[in-house]
This record gives structure tokens, C-alpha cells and sequence, in this order.
């Protein structure tokens, strides 16, 4: 990592500025990058293991859709009920809008939930697609085997696409700069661990990044955290010390889909941290640095506590974990409308945040628009009511 | 000392003045175009009317989809909160509200001391809200006054299947041309309004007694079909079930008040 002593101080509002154009600036260097000949992978899942699409000397991306105007050209072929995030995931493909997708090589996608999975083969008649199977059973060590074989499987397609041999070093090293960058991310994680705040959850969910291995955007981030450290010396508050600290759990957000965020926020409440693909989930574990490479990056994935794993049992251990560390107050559980694995899942979670947790609970079955913003406002409001 | 309760909802404006052991005072508007400026007025007019200066007010509290943009308020609270304070003044021994309104369905289950324990609420849908009624008694023709006594007159109900208030008022349309009465059909509408209402209620759980409240608990039709969902339950209906929500919204601003240890500084009248 850069360092950061030898950097010009950056204001905040420059910093934010970065944060809030990231994408254009994001768009250039895949640019660059593709120019000199370097291979663009896109994907659309946690599950994606970045690190081999690194080994492989090509660039992963982030193809999650965040953009509420894409969605009705999606739903020209897709089904309206559908979860906002595939809709909008589409709508790019459709509208043809996204340098991002059209320039990827080719897309990796995955067997989460079914709406995805249909959609990826929608997707695959116009764009080079390699399907990972995701087994759903986490504690069968069978099922890891077959996940193993996946990965082993994209190793090779990215090697013939690429014409290129991923090497134990080059697995190694992509590794190391993966994990560099995971624990970068949680770092910036873990700056909702102060009371009183810090960062807003607002403002770290703005750090969010699509391309992996992307180094100004690392250098952007190590800003991020100097500013906290400087506001921390400085005695700043992000909030108020009482403020409501809330743990966001469920469904990923993004870019332009902080709707829930921004409201808890503008109740007064705090958002500490994101038990969602978006906040903590992909970056609380780290890619082992010792043992066979290939099996530790397919073991870190495989871990991921998705709601189309079953049992999902390691959600319930990782909420205990984020609710005691940042020092929660209430849960709110995010489920896109549509999306039935965490809408389903919210019966289990309601029960074990209410029982074992005995912290407050609030489900929220939202989508991408604004309609029910006041709606929301209420529910949100009179929970952070009863937390005072 | 006295402290006021205002609510700005969707449909009309509710305001009240608490002294510690009273309503002194309400008044019942409808928002209008300019719910804002009638918020104002309507505030103004009740304190003149009691011959009270803004400084005679101790503290205003504003509930209701209007809470956050009421200048004169001195805090905003959540509509659930303030009914349910409202409705433990009411009717103290209640335990779970049921609360239908012009745009939204709400159970409230309150514990002792009046202190909400849970709640949940309709999403964006508004079938089973007081839109739905009204967009219903606008294809019957009939004034949503009367649509109550009307669905009593009938014995027979029938069956509303749709859970889009757009696609159900087609559905009624369906049921009109099929030559069913419309008392019948109204009957139907409530039932599926109180079946609404009562599967949303089973997620927090019903605890008697059940006090039904908001613009709907007006509609003797929709409380005798809750009552019917309800069979285990004795519903209550509050005498002006539109006010609980200021009212309760004067009772949390007096206790801050209260607690503020203002009272000295706030007491009388105009200078
Ligand atoms: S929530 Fe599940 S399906 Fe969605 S990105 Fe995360 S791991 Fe993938
Ligand atoms: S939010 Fe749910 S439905 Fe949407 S892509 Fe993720 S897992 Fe699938």
C-alpha cells in the first residue's frame, strides 16, 4: 500500500467528489487496460473469486446492476417481479449503455438465485459466458468438492480465453494483492466500530468500488481512512454519541440503491455496518496464504453466508459477531422485492435477532424506486423511537 | 401548562391541546392542496380560539406524513408512537391497536405503560387503507358516509379476491354487471379490508382488548368485519378515532416538557 505521509492532503469534499465520479474514472483505466491488451472479466456475485480472474493477468468488474433507470428497459423481456437488482443488471445489457459489460471478454455468473441464473442465459446469447455451480450445502464437505471443480473449471476457461497458464506463483500473488485489498475494505468497515461515530454508513458505503485491483482507487481509500483518523483525533462526530446503531443485513445496495441507508441516517439513526455482499460479507474472511491456492480461494468463497446456502446457519453466527463488535442496537433486514431467498430466510432471522440476540428487528421489502420513501420513513423512525 | 399535538396526514390534519390530564381542545381539517399552510392556520385558530399565544404552548409535537416540514413544531415523532400513546390516554387497559388510515394499515401491540412493543405496517399496496374504501364507494356511487350502514344491511357478502385496489375496483365493476347488490359487494370489500388488516395483525400478535383506530374505525362496516376475523377479540373503537394520533402526540410533547423542567418558564396565557 501507498504511503500515505508522502501524500498531498486531500479535502474531504475532494475525496467525496472522487468517490461520487468513481465510475467514470473506473471506465478510463478498463479502457486503458484493454487497449494494451488486457483481458476484461465482468461477474455479478460475491461468489466470483477475483483473485483467479488476477492470476489470470485480467481485470474482474463488478457488474452488479445499481441503476433504477435500467430497469424498465429490462422488463421489455424480463418478468416485472423480479428483483430490481437483476432487472437493473440486464437493463445495461439491453440498453447497451455499460462500457463496463460491453467490453468484458467475457462474464462469469453463477447459480444463486433462480432469477439470476435464468437471466444469465438470456444474457449469454449475445455476451461469452462461463456458469460457476454453486453447491448450496456449506457444511457437506462433498458439496465443497464439486465447488472445488467449479472453480477449477474457470480456471481453465479464463486460460483459454486469455491464452495464458495461471501459475501456483500467480495464484499466490494475486492472493496477496486480493487480500491486501479485502482488508483495506475492512478496514473501512471497521470504522464503524467507533462510538461515537466516526463515518456515517453513508459515507462508507460511497467507497464502494466496482473494478478489483484497481490501485487509485486503493490510494482513494487509504485516504478515506487517513480522514478518519483525523477526525478521530480531531474528537469529530459523525452522529450524535446516542444515535441508534444499526447493523444492515440482507440483500447487497450500491450506488445509487442507499434509499434504506439514507433514510435510517436521515431519522437520525447510524448505520455501523452491512452484513450484505456490499458491506462486510465478501472481505470478513481472508483467502488463506498457506496450502494448495486454488482450494484456499475456492474455500473463502464457499464460505460466503449467502441466503441460497441451506442451512445458512453461518449468517446467524456472522450477525452475533457484527451485532456484539459494533455495538448494535437494532437490526434492519433489507430483502429487494423479489428476491425470495432473503425474503424467505427474514422468518429465521426475526426469530434469532429478537431470541438469541434480543436486539430489535425490522424487515424492510423494498425496491429501487422512491415511492415509498415516506412510507419507509415512518417505519424506520418509530424504530429508532423505540431504541431511545 | 399546556402542549399540542399535531397531525398531518395524508388526508386531513388533527389537532389537540393537552394540560396534563385533558384534551382541553381538537379540531378535525382536511389537508387540501396546501397541507402546510392549513397546518398553520388550523393551529393558530385553536389558539386563539383558547386564548392562548404560541408561547402558552409548552411544547408541539407533529405526527403524521407532514411531521418533518411543520415549522412550528419542537420535535417530530412517528405516527405509531404517538396513536399508541394516544390510545393508552383513551382506553388504558388497550394491548394491540389496530389502525387503518387514509393510505396506510398499521397493529400496534403496546405494552404496560403504553410503550410500543412491535408493530407492523402495509407495504406499498393500497388495498385495505381508507383510499380503498373511498376509490370503492366512488365506482358504487354511493358516499362513503353510508357505505357502512349499507354493507350492515346485507346478509350475504362476497368474495374479493384482488390485492391491487386498481384491479379490485375492476373487480367490483365485474361484480356489478353480474347484477350483485351493491350492499353485498361492499360487504366484500370490508371483508377483505378486515382480512388485510387481521393477517397483518398475526405478525405481531393480537392481545386483547383490540382498540381499532383512524379515519376507518369511523366505518361501523369495516369494524363489524374486523370484529368477525376477530372472533376472540372484543374490538373498542375510540369516540373520535381520527384524534389519537395528536392527541397522543400532545401527551409525548407534555412529558418532554415535563422533563425539560420548562414548565415555570412556559406557564400562562398572552402578555
Ligand atoms: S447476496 Fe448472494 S447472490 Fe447476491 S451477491 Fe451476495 S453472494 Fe451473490
Ligand atoms: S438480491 Fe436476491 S433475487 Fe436479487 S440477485 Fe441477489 S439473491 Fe438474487
Amino acid at each position: 500500500m501507498t504511503d500515505i505521509a508522502t501524500q498531498p492532503e486531500q479535502s474531504e469534499k475532494a475525496l467525496f467528489d472522487y468517490f461520487k465520479g468513481s465510475i467514470s474514472d473506473e471506465i478510463g483505466y478498463m479502457r486503458e487496460q484493454k487497449a494494451a491488451g488486457r483481458g476484461i472479466v465482468g461477474f455479478y456475485c460475491e461468489f466470483t473469486p477475483r483473485d483467479l480472474i488476477l492470476a489470470a493477468g485480467a481485470m474482474p468488474i463488478c457488474l452488479c446492476g445499481t441503476n433504477k433507470n435500467t430497469i424498465s428497459h429490462a422488463e421489455t423481456l424480463l418478468p416485472a417481479n423480479l428483483c430490481p437488482m437483476i432487472k437493473a443488471s440486464f437493463g445495461y445489457a439491453v440498453t447497451g449503455g455499460c462500457p463496463l459489460l460491453n467490453d468484458s471478454d467475457l462474464l462469469v455468473a453463477e447459480t444463486t438465485c433462480d432469477g439470476k441464473k435464468k437471466m444469465y442465459e438470456v444474457l449469454s446469447r449475445d455476451h461469452k459466458m462461463h456458469v460457476l455451480e454453486l453447491t448450496q450445502k456449506p457444511q457437506q464437505e462433498v458439496a465443497f468438492k464439486h465447488w472445488l471443480a467449479e472453480v477449477e473449471e474457470l480456471k481453465q476457461t479464463l486460460e483459454q480465453t486469455f491464452d495464458t497458464t495461471i501459475t501456483e506463483q500467480k495464484l499466490r500473488d494475486a492472493i496477496k494483492a486480493m487480500n491486501a485489498e479485502r482488508r483495506q475494505i475492512l478496514a473501512i468497515q471497521q470504522l464503524g466500530k467507533h462510538k461515537p461515530a466516526i463515518v456515517s454508513g453513508l459515507e462508507i458505503a460511497q467507497t464502494r468500488y466496482r473494478v478489483a485491483g484497481f490501485e487509485r482507487h486503493h490510494k482513494q481509500m487509504e485516504s478515506f481512512l487517513s480522514m478518519a483518523q483525523r477526525r478521530l483525533d480531531e474528537g469529530y462526530q459523525a452522529a450524535p454519541t446516542n444515535a441508534p446503531r444499526i447493523l444492515l443485513t440482507g440483500c447487497p445496495t450500491g450506488q445509487g440503491t442507499e434509499k434504506l441507508i439514507e433514510i435510517i441516517e436521515e431519522c437520525g439513526g447510524l448505520v455501523v455496518v452491512q452484513e450484505a455482499c456490499s458491506g462486510i460479507k465478501g472481505v470478513y474472511e481472508m483467502v488463506s496464504e498457506q496450502g494448495d491456492p486454488l482450494e484456499a480461494i475456492a474455500r473463502k468463497h464457499f464460505n460466503i453466508p449467502c441466503s441460497c446456502m441451506t442451512p445458512n446457519s453461518k449468517r446467524e453466527t456472522l450477525l452475533a459477531t457484527l451485532a456484539s463488535e459494533y455495538q448494535a442496537d437494532a437490526v434492519i433486514d433489507l430483502v429487494w422485492q423479489a428476491c425470495h431467498t432473503y425474503n424467505v430466510e427474514s422468518v429465521l432471522i426475526h426469530d434469532f435477532v429478537r431470541d438469541e440476540l434480543g436486539l430489535q428487528y425490522m424487515k424492510v421489502e423494498t425496491d429501487y424506486s422512491d415511492s415509498d420513501r415516506e412510507q419507509l420513513k415512518v417505519r424506520v423512525q418509530t424504530l429508532l423511537e423505540l431504541l431511545q | 401548562m399546556i402542549s399540542c399535538g399535531i397531525d398531518i396526514g395524508s388526508r386531513t390534519i388533527k389537532i389537540a391541546l393537552y394540560d396534563g390530564s385533558a384534551v382541553v381542545d381538537s379540531m378535525v381539517t382536511m389537508s387540501g392542496s396546501a397541507p402546510q399552510q392549513i397546518a398553520e392556520e388550523c393551529y393558530q385558530q385553536l389558539l386563539n380560539r383558547n386564548d392562548l399565544c404560541s408561547n402558552g404552548i409548552a411544547f408541539t409535537t407533529a405526527t403524521g406524513y407532514g411531521r418533518n416540514y411543520f415549522s412550528l413544531a419542537d420535535k417530530a415523532s412517528s405516527e405509531i408512537i404517538c396513536h399508541s400513546a394516544g390510545v393508552a390516554f383513551l382506553c388504558p387497559d388497550a394491548k394491540t391497536i389496530i389502525d387503518i388510515g387514509g393510505q396506510d394499515s398499521k397493529v400496534m401491540q403496546l405494552l404496560d405503560g403504553g410503550k410500543v412493543g412491535d408493530f407492523a405496517m402495509n407495504d406499498r399496496c393500497a388495498a385495505g387503507t381508507g383510499k380503498f374504501i373511498e376509490m370503492v364507494a366512488q365506482t358504487l356511487n354511493i358516499p362513503v358516509a353510508s357505505t357502512g350502514a349499507l354493507a350492515l344491511s346485507s346478509n350475504a357478502s362476497c368474495d374479493i379476491s384482488s390485492m391491487c385496489a386498481v384491479f379490485a375496483e375492476s373487480e367490483v365493476i365485474g361484480l356489478l354487471h353480474k347484477g350483485i347488490p351493491a350492499e353485498v359487494i361492499l360487504r366484500g370489500i370490508f371483508d377483505s379490508v378486515a382480512k388485510r388488516v387481521v393477517s397483518l395483525g398475526r405478525k405481531v400478535g393480537f392481545r386483547g382488548p383490540v382498540v381499532f383506530t383512524g379515519g376507518v374505525a369511523q366505518n361501523p362496516g369495516v369494524v363489524a368485519a374486523i370484529q368477525q376475523q376477530l372472533i376472540e377479540h372484543n374490538i373498542v373503537t375510540p369516540n373520535q378515532p381520527q384524534l389519537t394520533g395528536a392527541i397522543g402526540a400532545a401527551i409525548i410533547g407534555y412529558r418532554t416538557a415535563v422533563a425539560r423542567n420548562s414548565a415555570s418558564a412556559s406557564i400562562g396565557a398572552c402578555q
